[in-house]
Order: C-alpha cells, then structure tokens, then sequence
C-alpha cells in the first residue's frame, strides 16, 4: 500500500506557499483492495476550524477521464443572500434560483461563462438554466448589490464542496490525480490550492489542508443598495 | 377641511393610490418619543439652541410619521417617495424629504451605472444608510448629517459608476459619482445664522426652516433657484462591501453671491466644501465611522462680501450585541467669521450615546442622551454672554413600523 502527495508543477495551478504547514498526509490505515481508494480531504482556516463550502475537484494527470453526468442544482435566496454561497456543477448542468425572500431579486452574471439576467421575481418563475461553459460564474442582485454568489462549473470526474466539518471525501482509482480546493474568499496567493497524489493500493487516505491566511468577510447588507 | 390637513390626506392618498394595483413596497413608521431636555429653544424653530427639543417641549412629541414607498417602474427604473410629518415644526404638516426616479440597468462588462432624477440627498452621509436617510446607531444625527438634513438636497440628476471588482473576483469596489443640481441657493444660511446642530429633523422640499438675521425673523428657504446656475459635486468611494468604506467628495452650489430675489428679498448663498470618510464594520458586530467636513458659505450683499468658513468632523463606534446595539458618537464643529462684527461664528462639541433594541420586526425601541456644548457670537448677542452653553437631551422612542414588501 502507497501513497504520496505533493506540490503540484503545472504552472497555472502551482501553490508553494499557500498552505501553512504544507500538508498534513496521515497515512493509511488498512490493507487495501488493490483496484481503489477512498480519500477525504479535510480544509481548515488557519485556527483549525473547518471550511465549509470549498469546492474540491479531483483530474487524474497524464489522462482525460469523461466529464461527470449533468446535475440540477438549487441556488436559493435567503435573508437576501445566495444560498449556500458556493455550488460546484459539472458542465452541461442546470441550475434554478429560486427566490425564498418576500422581497424581490433581479439576478445576473457578466462572467464569462455565463451571462444571464433574471428580471425582477420572488418565487420560482423561471426554468432552471444549463450551465455550458467551465469557469467561475460569479451571481449578484442588481437591486441588494451586497449580495454575491458562486457557481464553479467543472469538468473534472471527481468533484464535490466540502461539508459544515470542512470535510469531502470521494472513492478513487489507483492512478495520479491533481487535486484543486478553491474557496472565492480565500486569499492565498494562488486562485486555488492545487496538489498531487498518487493512490496506488491503498483504500483509505487523509488528507488535511490548513490555510495561511484567514478568509476574507463575506459581504453583508450595508449602506450600499436599497434598504428594503 | 384646513388646507394643511387637505394636503396630508392629499399626499397620503397619492402614496397609497400609487401602490394600488402594482408591486410595489410601502413602510409606514410611527416614531412616538418621551423627551427631557434642558435647552432653549432649537435653531430649526428660530431659537438658539443646537438641539432638536426644548425644555418646554420635554414629555411625549412625535419623533417622525413617516410613509414611504419604492415602485418599479417597468424593469430598469424605480420610483422613490418618501414622506414625513415632524409635529408642527413646518409650514406643512406633512412634506416630502425625497422624491426620485432611479435607473439602474444591469451591470456590464464590471461596470454598473446608476441614475437619479428628482429630489434626494447627495452622497456624503455615512450613517444614515437606513430607510427615510435615517442613522441605525442614533435618534440624533451627527453635525455633518443634521447640516445637511436642515438646508441641503440635491434637486437634479445623479450619475454613478462603480467598477465591480467583486464580481470578477476582487474584493473590492471602486465608484465614482456625480450630480448636477438648481433650488438649493440658500444652503449655508442656516450654517451662517445658527451654527451647527445635532438633532433628526430633515427639512421637506421647498419648506422652510430657522430664522434668518436679514431679513429679521424671516424663515429660511433652502431650497430656492435665484441666479440660474447649476451647482455640482463630484465624489469618489471604495467599498469592500458591507466592510469598509472609503469616500470622498467635493460640493459646490456655484451660488452667485452677489444675486438676490427681488420677490423674497434674499441673497444667493455661495456654499462649497469637501467631505472625507470612512466606514468600518467587522464580523463581531462592531462599526467604526470617522467623517470630516470643511468648507465655507458667502454672501456679497452690495460691495461687501461676508464670508464663513466651516469644519465639522465625529467618530462614531457600535457595538450590535444580536437584537441590541450600543453607540456612541463624539462631534466637532465650527463656524467662523470673517465679518467685521464676528456675526455666526461658532464653536462647540457633542458626545451622543444610544441604545437600540430591536425586539421584534415591527417594533424598535431606542433611548438616546445627548449632551451639546456650543459657544456662539449670536447666542451672546442675546444672552449677554460668548461663554459656551451646555444644553443636555435625553429621549426615549417607540417606534413601530408597517410595511409590504411586494417586489
């Protein structure tokens, strides 16, 4: 049974100094079952507390795995916030925002994976739309203009946001993989903490990531936008 | 039925009428107020004293009856109007303190335009963010704030742009604005004849308030048009949203000094001054604001010219404990003189602490103590003294608040 993680070299994807204490890889802790292995990936700010809603994407190296199955996902509005604040798609899926408010929202996107504008509703007016493109697609109101959200669309065959423990955890294939955790308030120097692992006969493995720098806020109803 | 009490239910029904049959948000607020108070009679009535209530108006005294309502105006456009009774502080019971029409298009390629035609406040005020450009912290308002709530409003057209460094993943915003306005010649005199105040009322559209020396006793108007020139500002502000707020902006009303009515018999009062602040507000509940304000009014009556440099700055810091929050606020403020006679000239400070609790949706319950400190050359003109007078409020108010929220 082996396993091994380390920084990845892909230039675009490269993070040295973003993770404090680099990576904590606990090892494995039974014989394995030769075929595959269940990894969980645990991220925590930089005082050990979890962080919820990350996005992890798992891409073996060398090789192109298929892209998941579509999905439909639900972006809500709460309390004049998306909710949750980040969903991860794989590309083809389809997304509804419904509005759970009594007040009204007015929904779009100018990011380049996705353009789109929801006039004024509450309710569920509208038919859930199909996410096409990879990318970052970044939500506002263009009536309570505090309020953002995220839906990373991927392509990658493995993928998943982590949970109120900070924790993901997937079954993979012996194989190498690169494995990207993005958050959009992190602040690390690199957009997203990229590393490589390779499973290779071992069927369960831990990994931790602990974070340099704490989030920054999330944005809050202020002065800017209107008041109700 | 009197003509006063004609236009209330006049407004009130033109509110409620334009609500009927769209989607559109109304919020009605009853602001009841148990005052005490140590002062002379206020300077928005024609007295001296720098607060709102005087010691013969201490007991119960309606703080605000305010009906306001916002309506979509097809997709891109908004209509505000917001209206208020303040007792009988004014010439109309009831009058409207704004009144506009927003454009606000979708944002595109980061940026995001914002427009306003009609009557509403210019973007200098970094506490009263609340409904009826209201402070959440305090019943009173900072200097800066209760200044420009007696005798300024921008009466014309606003354009904002803001660069959404947020939406391209950026943590922060950076906006520039600028307006071009009429019927606000008057502005200053206020400043100039009673000094700075600290006090919530804000002045309804082309209402009068205080009293001006010349002519004697005459309230003023601070919202007249008297030589044709447009006045401008022009402002700057970045915002890491709901967090910190940075902003600057430069005002000048480009008043002819030197033109006067013929039918009201005043002048046109030259007021320009520029504005710096910033808001901070962490996750724990605190918000710290820190605002400085500096300028000057003139009048050139005849060949004179008679002038009156102004600064005003506070610090506010709160702390919101879940449904409570506590405020305190400390202000600075000073009018000088560069007349002969040292007429208006002003100097003096504030300390306001507030406690807010907010029970329930409908219901919020604030006790506020104020205590002002002011020295005035035209107090001393009538009370036979230059030394500085203390004058001490403390109030407490119920307010209750209906409201639908259909779009």
């Amino acid at each position: 049974m082996r396993l091994s993680a380390r920084s990845s070299h892909a230039p675009a994807r490269t993070s040295t100094a973003a993770i404090a204490a680099a990576v904590l890889l606990c090892a494995l802790l039974r014989a394995a079952s030769a075929a595959a292995a269940s990894i969980a990936i645990t991220l925590q700010l930089p005082d050990g507390t979890p962080l919820a809603d990350a996005a992890v994407t798992v891409q073996p190296v060398g090789k192109k795995l298929p892209a998941p199955a579509p999905v439909h996902a639900v972006m809500d509005q709460m309390n004049r916030m998306f909710m949750p604040e980040v969903i991860v798609i794989p590309v083809g899926s389809t997304v509804s925002f419904p509005n759970s408010d009594s007040v009204s929202h007015q929904i779009y996107s100018f990011s380049p994976a996705k353009r789109f504008q929801l006039p004024l509703y509450r309710g569920k007016p509208y038919p859930p739309l199909l996410f096409d493109q990879t990318g970052v697609v970044i939500l506002g109101c263009n009536i309570h203009d505090w309020m953002i959200g995220y839906i990373d669309v991927i392509d990658a065959p493995f993928y998943g946001v982590t949970d109120s423990r900070g924790s993901w955890s997937t079954e993979l294939p012996n194989g190498r993989y690169e494995i990207k955790v993005w958050h959009p308030r992190m602040r690390e120097e690199s957009p997203a903490l990229v590393r490589e692992l390779t499973v290779d006969a071992t069927d369960r493995a831990a990994l931790i990531l602990r974070l340099t720098k704490p989030l920054r806020l999330q944005p809050m109803e202020g002065q800017s936008g209107d008041t109700y | 039925m009197r003509p006063a009490t004609t236009r209330l239910a006049l407004a009130a029904s033109a509110l409620l009428a334009a609500t009927a049959g769209h989607c559109a948000n109304w919020e009605l607020d009853l602001d009841l107020r148990a005052v005490t108070s140590d002062a002379g009679r206020s300077v928005l009535d024609g007295g001296y004293s720098p607060t709102r209530f005087s010691e013969h108006q201490s007991g119960l005294q309606l703080g605000r009856l305010r009906l306001a309502l916002d309506m979509p105006v097809g997709e891109l456009w908004k209509l505000h109007l917001d209206a208020s009774a303040w007792g009988n502080a004014y010439e109309n019971p009831v009058g409207l303190t704004e009144a506009y029409l927003q454009f606000r298009p979708y944002p595109r390629d980061s940026f995001r335009l914002r427009m306003k035609a009609g009557a509403f406040y210019a973007p200098v005020s970094l506490e009263n963010g609340a409904g009826g450009w209201a402070s959440p912290y305090t019943l009173s308002y900072s200097a800066i704030d209760s200044w420009l709530a007696e005798e300024l409003r921008t009466v014309g057209l606003e354009t904002k742009v803001d660069w959404l460094g947020t939406r391209v993943g950026l943590p922060f915003d950076v906006g520039a604005v600028a307006g071009v306005y009429g019927w606000n010649e008057l502005a200053g005199a206020a400043l100039a004849n009673g000094g700075f105040i600290v006090d919530d009322r804000q002045t309804p559209l082309f209402d009068s308030v205080g009293k001006l020396k010349s002519p004697a006793g005459r309230r003023i108007e601070p919202f007249l048009q008297i030589d044709g020139r447009a006045g401008y500002y022009v402002g700057m502000d970045l915002q890491f949203p709901g967090r910190l707020m940075i902003t600057a902006l430069r005002y000048d009303n480009r008043a002819d000094p030197s033109a006067s009515d013929a039918v009201a018999h005043v002048l046109a009062w030259h007021t320009s001054f520029n504005s710096a602040g910033v808001r901070a507000e962490y996750g724990a509940g605190w918000t710290v604001i820190a605002q400085w304000l500096a300028g000057q009014t003139e009048i050139a009556p005849g060949s004179s010219v008679l002038e009156w440099p102004f600064n005003a700055r506070y610090a506010l810091l709160s702390k919101r404990f879940g449904r409570q929050m506590v405020s305190v606020r400390y202000d600075r403020f000073e009018v000088a003189s560069r007349n002969a006679e040292l007429d208006g000239q002003q100097s003096g400070h504030a300390w306001t602490a507030a406690y807010v609790f907010d029970p329930g949706k409908s219901w919020t319950v604030t006790v506020e103590w104020l205590r002002v400190t002011s020295s005035s050359y035209s107090w001393g003109e009538f009370l036979d003294s230059s030394d500085p007078v203390t004058d001490t409020q403390a109030q407490l108010s119920v307010r209750y608040t209906l409201g639908s929220t259909s779009y």
